[in-house]
């Protein structure tokens, strides 16, 4: 088949160089023939070019596509094979399409000198000189089918669940109902834990809570005195918080000295005395733990 | 930069409000019918038996295969439209077939099954003469093709040449035919006029004259016209003036010829490697035939039957039968209707034992007055019985096919008729002159407008402002096609043939109107005068037509509903029509007024009654219009007076040798101008200059070199006659397109190797009190593809450009691109304006296309209409196609969605009814249970 092909244009080639021979006017743009593609009939030159849909039989497309060339300006039909030939242009510029309601195909540009010899590039409609080389005879490979349609929204369980709003529900009321399941709050391990990474969750956990802040602020200096005697464990906390500026109504009573007075007493006092349980009887009940680290040191 | 920014543009473009199709919408509110034209030839594909194709050329450059059973469309190839893409000839060999085209510049050869081209060969230049297959020993190998000056073989499987010959005293003999009877030699027949006649046979093999003959024929004008090849290579030619039948020895035959009728011979070849038929048909009036035969002698002619009246003949052959068909008029009653229904008669003849049977196979009904059938196409073939069955063609003088199959001897009319309403979809609507030109809509509610004398264009336009305004509902009850409340009606003019009302909703024909003495040049302008809104008067279009030689105009009242004609008086017009305008004036009757200007300047009203009359005085003094005489680069404005006469008060001249004027374009009439400026970034506002009487003049240069060429734009008041802007768009030239609304105008025009879309602007600036300047922007957009009409269309908030592209599609392209406010680097206040960046290239988006692929082809034109639903906007593009449909510029938001899901909500309101109760019923229980414990 190919070889036919190459035979018919060779013929043609050769016929054209007849007619060439005849008509001794046009011997001087000789050198035309070298591209092969110049017809019997004075300068009109051939755009040649394949145009190939991939995975779609040619029989399938064909009958509804067609080579314009600049506009409508020449028009020209797909062989059975894909391949098309577009007669009879004269040498130009042309923006060379393959239009099918099916396939979108890009535009090629070729220019035709006066002497036949061609050329293949990119389109750039807004820097018309540029460029870019495409190989000739034209290649035209579909890009695929064109996209005319929108998409319709369809209602589906993932989108419905990726709905940030939902998720923002569903989330927290994971959380609530099923943490306290996983996690054993009777574990006292667990719960100190829990504890901690409440503390951490807590950014800073100097800053008092804003209602309390409020009660401080219309009960005034006068209930400030019992209320640092509620929480001692703060009170070096509170200290520090009188350096800032916020707090400097607040006034707070040492009752350290009750405490200097008992510790007065303790050491002159040479009976040990007994605070908390015995620390034998600690180790008994821990028992288990002292049993693991035996277990690993054997 | 430039990369960046239409990316970015593409990004924007999505969140536009972008109107596209789904998927499941396909079909559901639009329409296309394919038309192809005027046969010139049809063949049937004689392949296989069972085939049903049917090839068809047309004067519209388009070759075509149908499916001959329902009429649809198999596949079809459109050509360069003008002489360079006309098809000369349509040949059918075997599954191959062969076409001369653009008067003997290419021959073509076509794969039918897949409807690919086989080759395509570049013919020598001369005018084409004739072509016919030339075969050797039953097979049929090469193909004849004669030019004015020579004559060339080409193989039929690649199109070579073979060989070429110049013919010899080609100055003086005129060669028109070419014939080969399946021997080695071709013989090619030319005629000098009233002297001799020239034959000359070729050798198959090298081109080489064998012999040449010269046969004294004084009577004989044209081989073409007057003979044909009968028996063993008998010339049979036909002589008007002695009415005798010459064969090469020449004989008379006692037959009459009607006065002034040149008669015409039929013939048949049925093979091309066989002799023709030695039967043919001689017609010696408008409806008489003979059926002649000549004898094996070759000497005498025997005359077999007579048909009078006889319409149409035609030969079929299939295998060793040949049929005669005869098309003769029944019974023919010439009623209200003028229904004739019309017989064929079929003659058998079989090549062993000649006999002729004859009986009336199949008949059907048609209208007299619209078909006069001009050309009659049959296909016979055989049966397994071995009997023949027919298939017929009929094509009818308003360019329709008919299908007529014979399925078996018995004659079913039922299964006729059908055949004849389903061919009836290939109504060629505007065949004729092609002229379905665009739409220039001229009128003003002050001023009149004008066409140009030489460009009154049959308007589209007011078909479908009467679409939206003969809604067929409650004020029509006998309206058969009712339904939606979208259904909608429209007539198309077409050129020489008629007028059709079209129901918009299937894009069937309701009504048919055929127009008689219209000059296939005339113009057409539709009017609508009455919508259906005043019940008990009907409504009422008008049709004004135009002779486009004489310039004398006709009027045509008609109900647009049921297509019937109107008793109404119409005004007589001497003189020729110049301009015509509708006025928003309405009479008694509720008619609008319809003034038409004659080239004395002097007014008619139409209708005229005294009301009218005295309703113009009142108001003639704010009445103006506009003539255009693109001959003369004039554009003149005047008033009228109260005695109607007119006068003239401004006149614009553009030097004709410079350029000339294209189109003038002024606002629609009931065009609705939602707000009146638009908020800036700065919170400022920009007032739009909404000139009502604003005249949009463009004009492309005389000089059509590529580096000199312009197009150029001049906006007028049509008032004053005051030139309010004027751009040039260099090295641009047509065809040029445009939009003229609001305050804006779009100009579409080539330039550069590009389409090029040039916006322009006009809005008011203050500057000081009382001072107003117009201050014009403008911004150049390069289209990506060739726009081939543009049209505007709008919702309340959205503008959108419907663009026809030469590919077939049709855009639906936003404002928002076209706004010359576009900036270059994006501000703030641009954000806030919604500007999109400006990019220098327009991307186009095949979601844009309104059509997806039902491609409308040699788009002339795009209309528009609001629809009874505020969201939707009716739109029908027409050309070689017709294409319906609705849009939805800014969604359906006064409708449900047309894929709302009722299950669903059904379902979620059924399921909730229940959980309610079950839950009432389980509260209660609990609540039972509570007390008892």
């Amino acid at each position: 088949m190919w070889l036919q092909v190459r035979l018919s244009e060779v013929c043609l080639f050769l016929q054209a160089m007849f007619t060439l021979a005849c008509c001794f006017s046009d011997m001087e743009s000789g050198p035309i023939a070298t591209s092969g593609s110049v017809q019997p009939n004075g300068d009109r030159f051939k755009i040649e070019g394949r145009a190939i849909v991939p995975g779609v039989k040619t029989q399938d497309w064909i009958s509804s596509a067609r080579v314009t060339v600049e506009g409508e300006e020449y028009i020209g039909f797909l062989r059975t094979d894909g391949s098309f030939v577009v007669n009879d242009v004269p040498s130009g510029s042309y923006v060379v399409e393959v239009i099918s309601p099916g396939y979108k195909f890009e535009a090629v540009r070729v220019d035709i000198t006066s002497k036949g010899k061609m050329r293949a590039r990119l389109v750039n409609f807004i820097k018309t000189s540029e460029v870019i080389r495409q190989p000739y005879p034209l290649q035209l490979r579909s890009s695929g089918p064109h996209t005319y349609f929108m998409k319709r929204e369809t209602w589906g369980w993932t989108d419905f669940l990726m709905n940030p709003m939902v998720m923002m529900m569903v989330l927290p009321l994971l959380i609530i109902v099923l943490l306290p399941k996983v996690v054993n709050t009777n574990d006292p391990e667990m719960r100190k834990e829990m504890e901690q990474s409440m503390n951490m969750l807590n950014p800073n956990p100097e800053l008092p809570d804003v209602s309390e802040f409020m009660t401080k602020l219309f009960s005034g200096s006068k209930s400030s005195s019992s209320k640092a005697g509620q929480d001692e464990g703060n009170r070096m906390d509170e200290d520090e918080d009188e350096g800032t500026e916020v707090f400097t109504k607040r006034k707070l009573e040492s009752n350290w000295d009750r405490y200097k007075e008992s510790e007065k007493d303790g050491p002159s006092d040479d009976t040990p005395t007994q605070r908390g349980t015995d620390y034998h009887v600690l180790l008994e009940s821990a028992g288990k733990e002292y049993m693991t680290c035996s277990f690993e040191m054997a | 930069m430039y990369k960046s920014t239409s990316l970015f543009v593409i990004f924007l473009s999505l969140f536009v409000v972008s109107e596209a199709v789904f998927e499941d919408q396909v079909g559901k509110f639009d329409w296309r019918q394919q038309y192809v034209g005027k046969t010139l030839f049809a063949h049937f594909d004689s392949h296989s038996q069972t085939s049903k194709k049917l090839f068809l050329a047309t004067d519209k450059n388009i070759f075509a295969s149908f499916n001959s059973r329902t009429g649809d469309l198999f596949w079809r190839h459109v050509d360069k439209a003008g002489p360079e893409g006309a098809i000369d000839i349509l040949l059918l060999h075997g599954q191959d077939a062969l076409m001369v085209v653009g008067d003997g510049r290419l021959l073509r050869s076509w794969d039918t099954n897949m409807g690919g081209l086989n080759w395509e060969a570049v013919l020598d230049t001369g005018s084409f003469q004739a072509a016919c297959f030339v075969a050797i020993q039953d097979t049929v190998k090469h193909l004849a093709v004669l030019k004015n000056a020579a004559i060339s073989l080409h193989y039929l499987t690649n199109g070579h040449q073979k060989w070429v010959e110049n013919l010899p005293d080609r100055d003086t003999v005129q060669y028109q035919a070419v014939y080969s009877g399946g021997e080695e030699e071709i013989y090619v027949l030319g005629v000098v006029p009233n002297s001799h006649l020239t034959i000359i046979a070729y050798s198959l093999e090298d081109g080489e004259i064998i012999k040449q003959r010269s046969v004294e024929a004084p009577w004989l004008s044209s081989v073409e016209s007057s003979c044909v090849v009968v028996g063993q290579g008998m010339l049979m030619c036909v002589d008007p003036g002695t009415l005798a039948l010459y064969t090469l020895p020449i004989q008379s035959l006692d037959l009459e010829v009607s006065p002034g009728f040149q008669p015409v011979l039929v013939s048949s070849q049925p093979h091309p490697a066989r002799s023709p038929i030695s039967e043919f048909f001689l017609q010696l009036g408008p409806h008489h035939h003979v059926l002649l035969q000549l004898n094996g002698d070759g000497y005498t002619i025997a005359p077999l039957r007579d048909f009078q009246p006889a319409f149409l003949v035609s030969f079929a052959t299939t295998g060793e039968k040949t049929v005669a068909a005869v098309m003769t008029p029944k019974n023919e009653t010439v009623s209200v209707q003028k229904v004739n229904n019309s017989c064929f008669f079929f003659f058998f003849k079989n090549m062993s034992q000649s006999y002729l049977k004859s009986k009336c196979m199949c008949s059907y009904s048609v209208l007299l007055s619209d078909v006069f059938p001009p050309q009659l196409y049959v296909h016979a073939f055989l049966k397994k019985d071995d009997s023949v069955g027919y298939r017929v063609l009929v094509q009818t003088q308003d360019h329709a096919l008919t299908f007529i199959q014979q399925p078996g001897t018995h004659t079913d009319t039922g299964t006729y008729t059908q055949t004849l309403e389903r061919t009836h979809r290939h109504w060629n609507v505007h065949t004729d002159t092609g002229t379905y030109t665009q739409t220039l809509e001229r009128t003003h509610r002050h001023w009149n407008v004008h066409t140009d004398t030489g460009t009154y264009t049959q308007t589209l336009e007011r078909t479908h402002r009467h679409w939206n305004a003969c809604k067929p509902k409650n004020t029509i009850p006998t309206v058969k096609h009712g339904g939606g409340s979208i259904m909608l009606w429209g007539c198309f003019a077409a050129g020489g043939t008629g007028l059709f009302g079209i129901d918009s909703k299937s894009g069937s024909i309701l009504w048919k109107h055929y127009l008689e003495n219209v000059q296939p040049n005339a113009v057409f302008k539709l009017i609508v005068q009455r919508t259906t809104a005043h019940f008990p008067h009907p409504p009422q279009c008008t049709l004004l037509i135009k002779d486009k030689d004489t310039g004398l105009a006709s009027l045509h009242v008609f109900n647009p509903i049921f297509g019937r004609k109107s008793h109404i008086a119409l005004p007589v017009l001497p003189r020729p029509i110049l301009q015509s305008l509708l006025l928003p004036v309405i009479d008694q009757d509720y008619a609008k007024v319809l003034l038409l200007v004659d080239d004395q300047y002097k007014v008619t009203a139409f209708p005229s009654t005294k009301n009218v009359l005295q309703q113009l005085q009142e108001m003639a003094s704010s009445i103006f219009f506009y003539l255009v005489r693109s001959d003369q680069g004039n554009l003149s404005g005047f008033r009228l007076r109260k005695d109607l006469s007119t006068e003239r008060i401004w006149e614009v001249v553009l030097p004709t040798d410079v350029q000339k004027i294209v189109a003038v374009n002024g606002k629609r009439p009931n065009e609705h101008v939602h707000s009146q400026g638009r908020v800036m970034g700065d919170r400022s506002v920009l007032y739009k200059y909404l000139n009502p009487n604003l005249l949009a003049v463009v004009t492309e240069s005389t000089d059509t070199h590529p580096e000199r060429a312009f197009v150029g734009m001049f906006l007028v008041d049509g008032v004053t006659g005051r030139i309010i802007h004027e751009a040039v768009q260099r090295k641009a030239r047509g065809p040029v397109h445009f939009v003229h609304s609001e305050n804006w105008v779009v100009v579409s025009s080539s330039c550069c190797k590009a389409t090029v879309v040039v916006v322009v602007e006009a809005t008011v600036v203050v500057v000081v009190e009382a001072t107003v300047v117009v201050v014009v922007e403008a911004t150049v957009v390069v289209v990506v593809e060739a726009t081939h009409h543009i049209y505007l269309y709008r919702n309340s908030k959205y503008f959108f450009l419907k663009v026809g592209l030469p590919s077939g599609a049709i855009l639906s392209l936003p404002k928002m691109f076209l706004d010359p406010r576009r900036p270059e680097v994006v501000t703030e206040h641009s954000r806030e304006e919604n500007l999109i960046p400006y990019a220098p290239e327009m991307p186009i988006r095949t979601e844009w296309f309104i059509n997806y692929n039902q491609t409308v082809l040699r788009v002339k034109g795009i209309y528009t209409a609001p629809s009874g639903l505020e969201s939707t906007c009716l739109v029908v593009a027409y050309g070689l196609d017709i294409y319906q449909t609705r849009v939805y510029p800014s969604k359906q938001f006064d409708v449900l969605k047309d894929d709302y899901d009722y299950v669903l909500i059904s379902s979620v309101l059924f399921a909730l009814f229940f959980a309610t109760m079950i839950s009432k019923r389980l509260a209660q229980v609990k609540l039972l249970n509570r007390a008892w414990r």
